[in-house]
């Protein structure tokens, strides 16, 4: 079996000879700490760090559903410590210079897209027609997909996680409920410009797998009402997820972050089944997910990162929590969130290990030989 | 028109309304007091009510609040000469190495529209800082917020660093943040955990023996 009908038949509920080999990835700053605790310092970032680790490989179509062109990322003024920038968002942060959180959420000073007028200019950076949306060379990298092993997923975007960026989360939150309207054209611009394009991308293709990315909840909640997300975003979801669906693509799963109880039935409502990445402490549990939506929904992530910094019991104790689920189907487990720099390396090739002994992955590689091939 | 009006306008999130009502209170004569203890405080009671209740989701409480911090920009030029006793003093941060504040602002927020004098001392705040503005603000309350494991540390300095001054018993210290639980707080000698900005003002007015 290789990876592709592995990873495929695991999130359909059917048989596979082991779960596929996954993990969501790592802060920036804990590949730093690492190198000092033993990780190879040719292990530069996260595309390096998996094939480090010996992964299962999952890769996207490249296909730009954001901002063409995004803006222009400058350096408004500066300390000894921090920056002020302009982003690809058009928005003013705040971010460190250096140190342990260079990955970090930064501080928002201010956004360019504020109401109608900002929109207006905003929209001329999503047009779907803006060349190079996909590549010129479209069908020749399509043909390299025909045989593939491995999964082939396209990244739809955002309906609403964008619009959080672009405007804030307190802009969006007001926009949402004293201009119910332009958020409402803001989705639906969204929703059209992913549609246009997709159209075209589907072609001749037969992709495994849907994703969005949302960020939309925290460890309170969602972001958002659950009657706003009913009213402006299921109708929005439903009229892409249905068309992924005709074109043979019935995985779709959203990087949703959070307490997801309240937005779980809303998305799956809206034909996004799976839930990614599960986080413990945030009050997401992905038995008690299961429980409630059975097949309805699958689940990747659901490891407690807390666990991994707390040691190699609470590691044991997890993964052996996880397991009887895992084995039902429907479900990846991995980390639910990128590994933190307080989980130390060894704790976290303990995991590794421990992880793939208990679900009867094949231990990859040596590492250094992972990195030379 | 009546406080119940104001508060009716804090509620809904209305700002404007808001604004005009407590002009409206002001040109009568209200007490800008009365004004905040009839008219918004029990506005942003009930917010954190329906908050707690999943009945008010974040954007309801963003909008609430800006409603509120409108009508309190009118209202703090008169506090000083009209005798303003607030439910309590606070000084809010976010710790050391840390960036995010939308948590912070929010229970920063929700405090003011409980009764309380909050210094905001901003996001990435020193021990030092802190610890000075203890000595200068003197609150009753120092509310601390950190969204990373690795900035959570930075919350025992503080109270660490309160306790070599000598004034750790001068001064609550209530702690929260997406990867604070009740257990760190116990660790690190905190007085209080809030899970969320509403629990926050509870927490607060329970620390300070403030009745709601």
């Amino acid at each position: 079996m290789n990876h592709r009908e592995r990873w495929v038949n695991c999130l359909h509920f059917q048989p596979v000879d082991r779960i596929p080999d996954e993990e969501f990835g790592y802060w920036d700053e804990t590949i730093v700490a690492w190198h000092d605790q033993g990780l190879p310092k040719t292990v530069r970032n996260n595309p390096e760090a998996d094939i480090f680790f010996g992964f299962a490989e999952r890769r996207w179509a490249p296909v730009n559903f954001d901002l063409a062109p995004g803006f222009e990322t400058k350096v408004v003024e500066e300390d000894d410590r921090h920056q002020i920038i302009i982003d690809g968002n058009g928005v003013k942060c705040m971010i460190f210079k250096y140190g342990s959180q260079l990955t970090s959420i930064p501080h928002f000073i201010d956004h360019t897209l504020k109401d109608r007028a900002s929109w207006e200019e905003f929209k001329r950076r999503l047009d779907p027609e803006t060349p190079g949306r996909f590549p010129s060379n479209w069908t020749e990298i399509t043909k390299q997909w025909e045989n593939r092993t491995y999964p082939l997923g396209i990244h739809v975007g955002s309906l609403w996680g964008r619009i959080r960026d672009w405007m804030g989360l307190e802009g969006a939150a007001i926009c949402t409920v004293e201009e119910p309207d332009l958020m409402e054209d803001m989705v639906e611009h969204l929703c059209n410009l992913i549609m246009r394009v997709l159209e075209k991308v589907v072609v001749g293709v037969q992709y495994d797998f849907a994703d969005f990315w949302e960020d939309m909840a925290f460890n309170g909640g969602p972001l958002i009402s659950p009657a706003s997300f009913e009213r402006i975003l299921v109708p929005r979801y439903k009229r892409i997820t249905d068309f992924l669906k005709q074109h043979g693509v019935d995985i779709v799963y959203v990087d949703c972050d959070g307490d997801i109880n309240q937005l779980a039935p809303l998305w799956i409502q809206a034909g996004v089944r799976g839930m990614f990445p599960i986080e413990r402490a945030s009050h997401s549990d992905p038995y008690r997910l299961r429980d409630k939506f059975g097949k309805d929904v699958i689940l990747l992530g659901g490891v407690d990162k807390v666990a991994l910094i707390a040691g190699k019991a609470e590691i044991r104790k997890e993964l052996s929590y996880l397991k009887p689920l895992a084995d039902q189907g429907g479900y990846i487990p991995h980390v639910d969130h990128r590994v933190p720099p307080d989980v130390t390396y060894e704790n976290y090739l303990y995991y590794l290990d421990y992880k793939r002994d208990l679900f009867g992955i094949p231990r990859p590689p040596a590492h250094s030989e992972a990195i030379n091939s | 028109m009546s406080l119940e009006d104001l508060s009716q306008a804090i509620i809904v999130g209305n700002r404007q309304k808001a604004i005009d009502l407590t002009e409206k209170a002001l040109a009568d004569g209200t007490p800008p007091p009365e004004v905040i203890y009839r008219g918004l405080v029990p506005g942003m009671d009930v917010v954190g009510e329906k908050f707690r209740n999943n009945e008010y989701y974040i954007p309801n409480v963003l909008v609430s609040a800006r409603a509120m911090s409108a009508s309190m920009e009118l209202l703090k030029p008169l506090l000083v000469s009209s005798g303003m006793k607030y439910v309590g003093k606070a000084v809010i941060g976010t710790v050391e190495g840390d960036l995010h504040d939308i948590g912070k602002n929010l229970v920063r927020m929700m405090l003011q529209g409980g009764g309380f004098d909050v210094l905001d001392l901003g996001v990435d705040v020193s021990p030092d800082k802190f610890v000075q503005s203890v000595k200068e603000f003197k609150p009753e309350l120092i509310a601390m917020s950190a969204l990373l494991t690795t900035t959570m540390p930075g919350m025992k300095k503080v109270i660490e660093k309160l306790n070599d001054e000598g004034i750790r018993g001068t001064v609550k210290v209530m702690i929260g943040g997406a990867p604070i639980t009740q257990r760190f707080a116990d660790q690190i000698g905190a007085d209080a955990f809030a899970s969320d900005a509403s629990s926050a003002v509870l927490r607060a007015k329970e620390l300070l023996g403030v009745s709601s």
